[in-house]
């Protein structure tokens, strides 16, 4: 999947934020996420690394993918289910 | 017939057992069980592992440079749990270099005042606990210390009032994102090389120490260079035990303390039984009132400072800078508090350690502290499936 070409529904800045806020807002910004629609995060907290894909597998959404982009931050992508 | 040399073999393993060891991540399980085959090894070579006392003798220095306090506090290179904890922060910078992850991180004005602030209560809750989440829980569950399961109750509830307190904050003070710069192509390439020099002047410290007659205190810098890591290099979180049950019903770390628990315990049983170690050896906490309340302070302040007395260090070692405030802040009032309750003769109406096996016996002791532990893992794995403990 070529993630940088995803068009998400709405896009979460979590740079500078620590465990556990990245996923906490992740969790929060996806209840306003329509289903079939994306979330995308920004993030530059190494544990989110962890935390976000495998937050986004559960309870019927599904984790995209993410790639670490030129400016220094992690895309991270989460569809909706 | 393959034309391949010794040496050219020797390299191409040299490189696969290094993106094993420093470019992938390690599961949690197994950081479980090297944490707690590394903390047997510290009570076989001196005595229970624990992190606050290390915090408490930096904060006594800091107090002593600005002229509060006149005897002057253990020297950091002599005392054997800030020595232990010192280790446990290189370690983790070793390995956040080795893996070319180390890069210092800013955080947006309100994480730093929250890491003061978090900072504060877990050097309360540590004083009141006698000890952090490793010294008043981990160390001193498996150590057959009634207080280590009060302070397990009392971070339970501490973590479930600092998610509502982050939950709150979340809907009430909005933060923006700070950009950060990549790291560049230079000192990418040059982390592993200061890494591999920091871990031989580890290796050299314990020699030194040796030829001082302070093998011992070698031994612990190095025992804690081994924790930090470990700890980073699986991000092992005693926090997530703690919070995630509530926050998403994640029960992976749960699974990950209880087993690790079960392992640490049970080894101590049988130094414990077999009077390797002393049974009393580690059965000093304040069971159950300090125990209980300053677990529940502490539990809080990990929450708003996003990381407890361990991982603390080890984020500091990856270059989290708001925990460099955490620390700073932990220790001052841990300090400070210790201080305050001993000169007014309160310490000891706090509890006192609560041996298990002197009131249940061995042959009880044993079954009840594995059967604890697994029930706890089982509960979290029921919540993980019905997210009943959710309150978000």
């Amino acid at each position: 999947m070529d993630l940088k070409n995803l068009m998400p529904f709405s896009v979460l800045d979590a740079r500078g934020l620590t465990c556990p806020m990245p996923l906490l807002k992740t969790k929060k910004e996806l209840k306003a996420v329509p289903e079939g629609e994306i979330l995308e995060i920004w993030g530059t907290d190494p544990g989110s690394k962890n935390d976000i894909p495998h937050f986004g597998d559960r309870g019927g959404n599904s984790f995209l993918g993410l790639f670490d982009d030129d400016e220094g931050y992690t895309r991270y992508f989460i569809r909706k289910g | 017939m393959s034309s391949v040399s010794f040496w050219s073999s020797l390299k191409e393993e040299a490189r696969k057992n290094y993106i094993a060891i420093f470019e992938q991540e390690w599961p949690t399980w197994l950081a479980g069980i090297f944490l707690a085959l590394v903390a047997l090894l510290i009570f076989l070579w001196k005595g229970p592992w624990g992190v606050a006392a290390g915090y408490r003798n930096v904060g006594d220095w800091i107090f002593y440079f600005g002229g509060v306090g006149e005897d002057r506090p253990y020297s950091p290179l002599l005392h054997p749990i800030t020595l232990t904890s010192g280790g446990l922060l290189i370690g983790a910078f070793v390995s956040a270099l080795m893996s070319r992850q180390f890069k210092l991180h800013k955080a947006p004005p309100l994480e730093y005042a929250k890491s003061a602030i978090g900072g504060v209560f877990m050097g309360a809750g540590a004083v009141l606990a006698a000890g952090c989440n490793v010294g008043g829980f981990y160390t001193a569950a498996a150590m057959l210390d009634l207080g280590g399961v009060a302070m397990m109750a009392g971070l339970i509830i501490g973590a479930w009032i600092g998610l509502r307190y982050l939950l709150w904050e979340m809907e009430h003070v909005p933060q923006k994102g700070v950009v950060q710069h990549p790291p560049s192509d230079k000192w990418l390439g040059v982390q592993p090389y200061i890494g591999g020099t920091t871990m031989f002047l580890v290796i050299a410290a314990f020699y030194l120490y040796s030829v001082f007659d302070n093998t011992e205190l070698g031994g612990l810098l190095f025992f804690g260079f081994l924790i930090g890591l470990i700890m980073h290099r699986s991000r092992f979180c005693f926090v997530r035990a703690f919070r995630c049950p509530f926050m998403t019903g994640d029960a992976e770390m749960v699974k990950v303390v209880a087993m690790s628990l079960v392992i640490y315990g049970m080894g101590t049983a049988v130094i414990k039984w077999a009077w390797i170690q002393e049974p009393s050896m580690g059965v000093s906490h304040n069971f159950w009132m300090g125990s209980l309340f300053g677990g529940a302070i502490f539990g809080v302040g990990m929450l708003i400072a996003g990381g407890c007395a361990s991982s603390t260090l080890w984020r500091i070692g990856e270059g989290q800078t708001k925990m460099v405030v955490t620390l700073i802040a932990f220790a001052l009032t841990n300090s400070l508090l210790a201080r305050t309750l001993k000169s007014f003769e309160l310490y000891d109406k706090m509890g006192q350690g609560l041996f298990i096996p002197d009131t249940l016996t061995w042959y009880v002791t044993v079954p009840i502290f594995i059967v604890f532990f697994v029930f706890w893992a089982f509960v979290a794995i029921w919540n993980e499936k019905s997210e009943k403990l959710v309150i978000f």
